[in-house]
C-alpha cells in the first residue's frame, strides 16, 4: 500500500491508495460514515484495471478530516481484534 | 460479538457470526479469496517431454495442482530476504518429476512428483497429469512458490468462501393449519411436521427463498426473515491450509493494512504536489 495525499483543507481530505481497493475501502467508508461529524466520505475507483483508489473524507468542520480517517482506523482495527478475539475463543472451546 | 462453531472439518468449516457488519464481512472473505497466500507450481523446466501433451499444457496442470503449504517456514517471493528473480530456499519448492512408460500406456499422477521438502507435496496422490504410451518419457523440474490469487486463481487457497444472512423462521400457530405445502415445496428440507404443527428444524440451511411464504394460505402463516447483524459463513478449503489458519491469516493481513495506512497518514503530513 503506497499513499498520496491529493488535496487537504481544514474540512477535506482526498487521497489516492494504490494498491488496494473494494476490499479495505468498504469497511473503512462505513465506519466513516458512523461518525456523527463526518458529512461525506466515500471512495472511487477511477480504473478497474489500476489498483488505485481514491477516498475522500468530508468534515462539517469541528473536526480535521485526517483526525477522523485515524479514528475509523482504529475502530476498524479495534473490530478486526474483536473479531479475533472471539474466533480464537471459540477455537478453544473445540 | 459473538461467534459460533457450527461444523468444523480438516476441510471446512461453518460458523454463525453475530454482531459483524456486511462490509466487514465482506473484506474478510474478499482477503480469504483473494490475499491469504497459498504454494502452486509457478515456473517449470522441461527437460524432456516426448507426450502428447504441449509443455505448456502440461504446465498449466501442473500449476493447478494444490499443493499443502507451509505459511510459517516460507516468503512471499516478492517480500523474500533473497531478493533474487530465481528464488531461494525460503521461497521456492522444486519438485521433479521423472517418468516413462515401457511397456502399456501409464498415467502419470501427482504422486509421482517428488519434493524436496517433504511438507510440501500435493494434497492428493491421485490426480492424473499427464498418460504416457510405451516409449514416451517426461523429465522436468518444476518451482513452486507462495502467491495470492490477485496473480492466479491457482494461489486462491480456498473453494468456497461465502456468507449469508443468518434466517429467522417464524410460524404463528393460530393461522397455520399444518397442510404440510410448505414442508414439500422446501428443496432443503427445513420445514418439519411434528404432531399437528409445522417447526423450522435446521434453519441454517434455508436460503431465503420465500417459496414456503408463497405457497402458504393468505395472510401467510409463517415467515421468513433475516437478521441483518447475523450471518452463516461457510469457508472450504482444497487441502492446502487449515480453514482456521486461512481466516486467521485474513484477520492478519486486515490488521496489517490498517497498520500501514496509519503509518503513512503520520509520516505524510504535506502534500506531494
Amino acid at each position: 500500500m503506497f499513499i498520496r495525499i491529493l488535496k487537504e483543507t481544514s474540512d477535506e481530505l482526498r487521497i489516492e491508495i494504490e494498491g488496494e481497493g473494494h476490499t479495505f475501502c468498504n469497511p473503512l467508508q462505513k465506519i466513516l460514515l458512523e461518525d456523527e461529524e463526518v458529512e461525506v466520505a466515500g471512495y472511487d475507483i477511477p480504473h478497474p484495471l489500476f489498483t488505485k483508489t481514491i477516498l475522500y473524507i468530508h468534515t462539517k468542520g469541528e473536526r480535521k478530516p485526517k483526525t477522523a480517517l485515524r479514528e475509523a482506523l482504529n475502530k476498524l482495527r479495534e473490530r478486526s481484534d474483536d473479531f479475533k478475539s472471539a474466533f480464537e475463543k471459540t477455537l478453544k472451546k473445540e | 460479538m459473538d461467534i459460533q462453531l457450527i461444523e468444523k472439518t480438516n476441510i471446512s468449516m461453518q460458523l454463525v457470526i453475530r454482531g459483524v457488519d456486511v462490509p466487514f464481512m465482506n473484506a474478510l472473505r474478499r482477503i480469504m479469496m483473494a490475499e491469504v497466500p497459498s504454494m502452486a507450481v509457478d515456473d517449470v523446466v522441461f527437460i524432456e517431454n516426448s507426450s502428447v501433451l504441449h509443455d505448456e499444457v502440461l504446465a498449466h496442470r501442473l500449476g493447478l495442482v494444490p499443493l499443502v503449504t507451509d505459511l510459517d517456514s516460507y516468503n512471499l517471493p516478492e517480500k523474500c530476504t533473497c531478493k533474487s528473480e530465481f528464488g531461494c530456499n525460503l521461497c521456492r519448492v522444486t519438485l521433479t518429476l521423472e517418468a516413462e512408460a515401457s511397456e502399456s500406456i501409464t498415467t502419470i499422477y501427482t504422486g509421482d512428483l517428488k519434493s524436496e521438502d517433504p511438507h510440501i507435496t500435493p494434497v492428493s496422490d491421485k490426480i492424473p497429469l499427464v498418460k504416457l504410451a510405451p516409449g514416451q518419457k517426461i523429465k522436468l523440474e518444476a518451482y513452486a512458490r507462495l502467491g495470492t490469487e490477485m496473480v492466479h486463481a491457482k494461489w486462491q487457497p480456498v473453494s468456497v468462501c461465502a456468507y449469508k444472512y443468518l434466517p429467522q423462521i417464524n410460524i404463528d400457530e393460530k393461522l397455520c393449519n399444518a397442510c404440510e405445502e410448505c414442508v414439500k415445496i422446501c428443496s432443503k428440507k427445513v420445514l418439519v411436521r411434528d404432531e399437528n404443527k409445522i417447526v423450522p428444524k435446521n434453519t441454517i440451511e434455508c436460503t431465503l427463498c420465500q417459496d414456503c411464504v408463497k405457497v402458504c394460505s393468505s395472510p401467510p402463516a409463517i415467515n421468513v426473515a433475516w437478521s441483518d447483524d447475523s450471518y452463516v459463513f461457510n469457508i472450504e478449503t482444497d487441502e492446502v491450509l487449515p480453514p482456521e489458519r486461512i481466516v486467521l491469516e485474513a484477520l492478519n493481513i486486515l490488521n496489517r493494512k490498517i497498520d500501514d495506512l496509519l503509518g503513512q497518514l503520520t509520516t505524510k503530513n504535506e502534500l506531494l504536489h
